[in-house]
């Protein structure tokens, strides 16, 4: 977790700190779907476990793949967009500074030009 | 066919619409934030869909479905982390990098790392290893545009005549030398014009608003070709317990014998299949062998055989014709069926002949023996169920289409190197509010829902349909088309669907055109060669330097090398490896400085090299990459520039403090 401060005397950006969170959490998330699906599949999946002629189907597709892959697919995304719409926080992101970048570039241009004539 | 030449000129003319829209919104606002970012002001449906069809490139509509067709339902564990894509693409950087380029001004990725650690070295390495990597990617993706219009305009009279024409000019002009083909130098033109001035004359909103059209194009081809194609199959069930028995066909070749002396001078290609009896067939045993041709063969009027029109240097004998064997028996049984008890002109009948394999082969080291791995149970009996079960049979690899590490490495792939993509990127630069990121990952979520997993139900059903496609696979999507709508009595229709991979390689070209584009503009002219240069030279050069990418890529393009597939695939993980760790380090960690940032770019570019080149001397070929763990290159990238990044970073003093402040401190005012 990152100090109170930022370098022990600024309030840190509150931007900053919900994208993190926000991020931390979508890395779990990913984890939590790896770890579902690609077991699920290797277990079930992979040609040992599956005998051509009493394939349990459902809804018409390969059990192993409903299970592994579809479903998961669809507690994802409905996953995603609950935590999407609900979770993740409506943070103002600012005005854009057009051109600042160049100006400063600018700026140094000429000190540096003019700090060589000098 | 003339259908598809019709959508494609509807489309053009569309597209230029948009661009003509676009370029009044260049005159109004700030000329380089619009025309490389459109202002920053991407709504809802804008941004979600530049994210979505740019990410969705044309091997979404080629090259994927030919591998389902290829190896079945294993497909749907190859595609599964798209499942997460959206939230991990999206939502993993996408507020953060928004605001930070925001407070910076930036207006490309090479920008916002140059700004976030005030060094300009930063930004100049950045540029480079961009334009690296997209000079190969972009005449690789112009190459495949060129062959996705030619297979949609196949069939269509004017075009094969434009297409001759085209070869004779060709043939004149030196710098139009091409080994694809008039028709190929057409639909390049055609198609390269049309990106390149659009992208050129409109920007960044041109870009995205076509890619909108583009996006819900692709969309409606998937849900109109949905259920067409599980009711012709009788349903999935029937469809998946058909696939449950198929055996995978094999390549090798046959010496051609017809049955009777040809009336007339023929020439035969992967359109057309044989049929030789077998001796001593059952009635549970199919008494024919079917094989389907896998190249061109001319047979003389009179003569009953002939030989095969290829390279000189190829090993094979030109009497010795390459084949597919379709292995199924009820595949067999199927293909009868359509050829209508030989009346079918594309089928032939042929006399017995000896069928000698070629594919599921390695050399064994030692002895420099073929050893054969075509899958079969103890008693030699070929094994059922390879397309409804994981690993898949694969004719190049004994392990099979998709191992355990593999799929391991697939599902790290799609979501990770899809974050790390600069294309994407920078799109995460240009919504407008956290409210519509949130929107757009609600909608792109439901967009990959209905794109990716329905695809893999479609050709599972081609599969059962359309028997013997591996001859020509990657013309699976326009031939599935065809079937599904001439089936269904609806012919026009096709001209919309087969317009989907079309969109959807026009979408990804004209992204990266444009950043290229602002590449040299921005990051190389402005930011290092001339600070002070004025509106208008800005502008103009923005024009003349997307336009001169555009023509110079598609020069390339005009004989492009080889393995450009292969190219695509090694472009788009080196990105990510690359940038992926560098871009979350910038905006994520405050202490981080230029070291940690360099050497995350660095690790991640020659971790993922080396592995390619060591590929060179291990395996024989740099697309032949050396796997770490047995995990793909872009694992390996992305972990050496995570690690690399973040010991380099610690070692090195923080940068000074008002840069810590300005971009990860609480605005007071």
């Amino acid at each position: 977790m990152p100090d109170p401060k930022l370098l022990g005397k600024y309030e840190y950006d509150p931007v900053f700190l919900n994208a993190r969170r926000e991020a931390i959490i979508i890395l779990f998330v990913w984890i939590v779907f790896f770890l579902w699906t690609v077991p699920y599949c290797y277990f079930n999946g992979y040609r040992e476990s599956i005998d051509p002629d009493n394939l349990e189907l459902i809804l018409g597709m390969p059990g192993w793949i409903v299970k592994g892959v579809a479903f998961p697919w669809m507690v994802a995304t409905l996953f995603s967009i609950g935590f999407a719409l609900f979770y993740i926080k409506d943070d103002e992101l600012g005005e854009a500074e057009e051109g600042a970048d160049v100006a400063e570039d600018r700026a140094e241009l000429h000190s540096s030009e003019q700090g060589g004539e000098a | 066919m003339n259908a598809a030449l019709f959508v494609f000129m509807l489309y053009t003319l569309a597209v230029f619409a948009l661009a003509y829209f676009s370029n009044q919104l260049l005159k109004s606002k700030g000329f380089l934030s619009e025309y490389f970012l459109g202002s920053r002001s991407l709504g809802v449906w804008a941004f979600a869909l530049t994210f979505a069809a740019t990410s969705a490139s044309g091997g979404s509509f080629t090259g994927f479905p030919s591998l389902i067709y290829t190896y079945g339902w294993v497909l749907g564990l190859w595609i599964a982390s798209y499942m997460v894509v959206p939230i991990c693409t999206m939502g993993w950087l996408g507020k953060r990098l928004n605001q930070v380029a925001r407070i910076s001004g930036s207006i490309t990725i090479p920008d916002v790392l140059r700004d976030r650690f005030h060094s300009r070295s930063l930004g100049l390495v950045a540029v480079l290893i961009i334009l690296f990597f997209m000079v190969f990617n972009l005449v690789a993706q112009f190459k495949a545009g060129s062959v996705i219009l030619k297979t949609l305009l196949e069939g269509v009279d004017i075009f094969h005549d434009a297409g001759q024409v085209m070869s004779r000019l060709a043939e004149s002009v030196p710098f139009l030398e091409t080994s694809q083909g008039g028709e190929y130098l057409l639909c390049l033109i055609l198609f390269g014009v049309a990106v390149i001035f659009y992208t050129t004359y409109g920007g960044f909103h041109a870009v995205v608003w076509t890619d909108v059209m583009q996006g819900i194009v692709m969309v409606v081809g998937v849900l109109i070709m949905l259920p067409l194609a599980i009711s012709q199959v009788g349903g999935l069930s029937k469809a998946t317990q058909d696939m449950a028995q198929m055996i995978p066909p094999r390549t090798g070749y046959i010496q051609v014998e017809l049955e009777a002396p040809s009336g007339e001078n023929l020439v035969l290609n992967n359109k057309n299949w044989f049929i030789a009896p077998i001796e001593g067939g059952t009635a549970e045993q199919p008494l024919f062998d079917v094989f389907r041709l896998k190249e061109r063969i001319e047979i003389e009027s009179g003569k009953t055989t002939g030989t095969a029109s290829r390279n000189e240097d190829e090993k094979q004998a030109p009497t010795e014709i390459t084949v597919l064997k379709i292995m199924s028996p009820h595949e067999v049984s199927r293909v009868l069926e359509n050829a209508s008890g030989g009346e079918d002109p594309d089928f032939f009948k042929i006399q017995m002949t000896e069928f000698t394999p070629t594919d599921f082969q390695t050399t064994n080291p030692e002895t420099g023996e073929k050893e054969d791995f075509y899958p079969v149970d103890k008693d030699g009996v070929p094994l059922k169920g390879m397309y409804v079960s994981a690993p898949g049979a694969s004719p190049k690899s004994n392990v099979g289409f998709l191992p355990a590490s593999i799929a391991i490495s697939f599902f790290v792939f799609w979501a990770w190197s899809g974050a790390g993509q600069p294309s994407n990127m920078v799109r995460l630069m240009a919504f407008n509010s956290s409210a519509t990121l949130k929107k757009s990952i609600t909608t792109v979520a439901i967009y990959f829902s209905l794109i990716y997993f329905p695809l893999v139900i479609i050709f599972c059903c081609a599969r059962v349909l359309m028997p013997g496609m591996e001859a020509e696979s990657d013309r699976i999507m326009p031939a599935m088309s065809v079937t599904l709508t001439k089936n269904a009595g609806i012919h026009w229709l096709a001209g919309i669907l087969v317009a989907a991979p079309f969109a959807a390689v026009m979408s990804t070209i004209d992204s990266f055109l444009l950043m290229m584009s602002s590449a040299i503009v921005r990051d190389i002219y402005q930011r290092n060669i001339n600070p002070d240069a004025s509106d208008k030279t800005v502008k103009w050069l923005s024009y003349a330097s997307t336009l001169i990418i555009g023509l110079a890529a598609m020069y390339f393009a005009i004989d492009p090398p080889q393995f450009l597939q292969d190219i695509i695939v090694y472009t788009g993980s080196g990105l990510s490896a690359c940038f992926l760790a560098p871009v979350v380090y910038a905006i994520y960690w405050p202490k981080c400085n230029k070291q940690g940032i360099l050497a995350g770019m660095m690790c991640g570019l020659v971790a993922h090299l080396s592995c390619y080149v060591a590929g060179i001397y291990l395996n024989g070929s740099f697309f032949d990459p050396y796997l770490v763990f047995e995990f793909d290159p872009v694992v390996t990238g992305l972990v050496a520039s995570f690690l690399g990044g973040l010991i380099v970073g610690n070692l090195f003093p923080p940068p000074e403090e008002a840069i810590i402040k300005k971009y990860f401190a609480k605005n007071e005012s």
